[in-house]
């Protein structure tokens, strides 16, 4: 529970005016969705543990219904069947308060967070990857946040690659997945040495994030056509970013598996520097259209507004 | 500048031997002093002294970057960090122990545990569907079964003399715990430099140490 008064306010208020603007310079509508709904959109939206995670309450017809954990969910659903007859791409905007439980000891924690958020729905590839991506670090540039951000990428293609080369079963596929992602170095190498060479690609995780040179080093350990096509992809979209002059805000996090069940390409994470956690997310999303009755590819992300003005407002202004 | 936190007591000073074994010194002088912040004599370090259970607090909120702290923390807080190294060192065992070997089968009723780590010891019962009453206490819990607080105990074990001396003996192992090095997620992106220069500092110190 969180309460801005006077300055802060408006400083909260600019943030989300310029992120607005941005969002609408390139053309994305803003779209403001229902803050309850039913609960079932949610599961279909975010997959069931991320949604009970949700405040959930009944209707008087005893229906389940929940404060909404995320805006996704409803934009995917809208552009699936009040807007299925529209010509694609779609692009949509929000800045909109989303709900979620969240056990008090971890540093996120918050119920209540402000999305600052956008998708594109309806165009796959590198161009689309590319564009919001462009889009998330001009907000940033606006806040002058310039030499202080750091946006991470990663295609979870990569891992789920290996994982299907190496055969792992749920349960040890979950294993590496987890150990990967809090970067546990002597544990990996244990766990890795039962699988042959494709698996020692995430066996040194300080060698996962970097610049170019992190996909150079995987493609040397890495053979199967999945993961080298998610490579590829990667790897254009990194030298689409050089060439915009970017590389200096942009690294590559091969580690980033933290949402492998979400997200089907493109994976991004934003970090600024006077914010513990990361401050946004996003990605590749193909699948999730799809559970509403109309698969298109889709992408975007989010940028946590309240962890945003708190880092500016430290910092003491926006100049 | 990194910050690191480091748990006072028993991790610290083999904490700091293993940092001065990578090359990280903090002077005599300064440690002697009683300031709960300080740098190394580079610079490019500073080390805050807080108690164990902080370490994760202040490392999952950034305020410091990393962190030098046992697993059994890391277990009962649940934090959300990265965990790049084990540092092998203030060895223990986090264990159940009781008066009675038997105990696990002989207690009638709903069994009673008293402990310091809550979490560890409902995760480790609930995964076996055994149903306990936890008593949450902050110390001396090995006091706990000789004077008819609780059944039995879930505590950290060095050498297991305090124990014996206590009458209770171990009935089951749940973990081993040593001293992780501990990363702030935000950091490990904006720092990378600097953490991976302390990754694998350290790296080469404990593998030169083996």
């Amino acid at each position: 529970m969180r309460y801005y008064i006077g300055a802060e306010a408006r400083l909260r208020r600019t943030v989300e005016d310029v992120a607005m603007s941005v969002f609408e310079g390139w053309n994305y509508e803003e779209v403001i969705t229902p803050s309850v709904d039913y609960y079932d959109l949610f599961e279909q939206g975010m997959g069931q543990r991320e949604a009970q995670r949700g405040f959930r309450f009944t209707d008087n017809d005893g229906r389940l219904l929940a404060l909404r954990p995320d805006v996704t969910s409803s934009v995917a659903r809208m552009a699936a069947t009040l807007l299925a007859e529209r010509p694609r791409p779609l692009r949509f905007c929000y800045a909109a308060p989303v709900f979620r439980q969240q056990s008090q000891s971890h540093a996120e924690w918050r119920r209540e967070n402000t999305q600052l958020g956008c998708e594109l729905i309806g165009v796959g590839g590198q161009p689309a990857d590319l564009e919001v991506l462009r889009l998330a670090a001009e907000i940033l540039l606006r806040l002058n946040l310039e030499t202080t951000y750091c946006i991470t990428i990663n295609n979870v293609e990569i891992f789920n690659g290996v994982a299907a080369s190496l055969n792992l079963d749920t349960r040890a596929r979950e294993q590496l997945r987890r150990l990967i992602d809090t970067r546990e170095a002597a544990e990996l190498r244990r766990f890795l040495n039962g699988y042959a060479n494709e698996g020692q690609a995430f066996a040194q995780p300080t060698q996962l994030t970097g610049k170019r040179v992190v996909i150079d080093a995987a493609r040397s350990l890495i053979t199967n056509a999945r993961s080298c096509a998610a490579l590829d992809a990667l790897d254009q979209l990194w030298t689409a970013i050089e060439s915009l002059g970017l590389e200096d805000s942009f690294e590559i996090d091969l580690g980033d598996v933290s949402s492998l069940d979400y997200y089907t390409g493109l994976c991004l994470k934003v970090f600024v520097y006077g914010a513990g956690s990361s401050v946004g997310r996003g990605g590749r999303y193909d699948g999730l259209t799809g559970s509403f009755g109309r698969a298109e590819p889709a992408v975007g992300f989010v940028l946590n507004l309240d962890a945003l003005t708190e880092v500016l407002a430290r910092r003491g202004s926006l100049d | 500048m990194i910050t690191i936190a480091i748990a006072k007591g028993r991790m610290q000073d083999s904490a700091l031997v293993l940092l001065a074994s990578a090359g990280i010194h903090v002077s005599e002088a300064k440690l002697s002093s009683r300031r709960l912040a300080l740098s190394d004599e580079s610079g490019d370090y500073r080390f805050i002294f807080v108690k164990p259970a902080d370490v994760p607090v202040y490392v999952e909120h950034g305020i410091a970057d990393c962190g030098v702290v046992g697993r059994d923390v890391l277990l009962e807080s649940e934090a959300d960090l990265l965990l790049p190294l084990d540092l092998g060192i203030a060895r223990c065992r986090i264990v159940v122990a009781a008066a009675d070997p038997q105990a696990m089968t002989k207690v009638q009723g709903m069994i009673r545990v008293a402990t310091k780590y809550s979490q560890i010891t409902r995760a480790h019962f609930g995964a076996r569907g055994i149903p306990v009453e936890i008593i949450q206490l902050s110390g001396s819990v090995e006091l706990a079964p000789a004077l008819g607080l609780a059944d039995m105990i879930v505590d950290l074990v060095e050498t297991g003399v305090t124990l014996r001396e206590n009458g209770l003996t171990v009935i089951e192992e749940i973990a081993e715990s040593t001293g992780r090095l501990v990363v702030n997620r935000a950091s490990y992106q904006l720092k990378a430099g600097a953490v991976t220069r302390l990754v694998n500092a350290l790296t080469d110190a404990l593998n030169g140490s083996k």
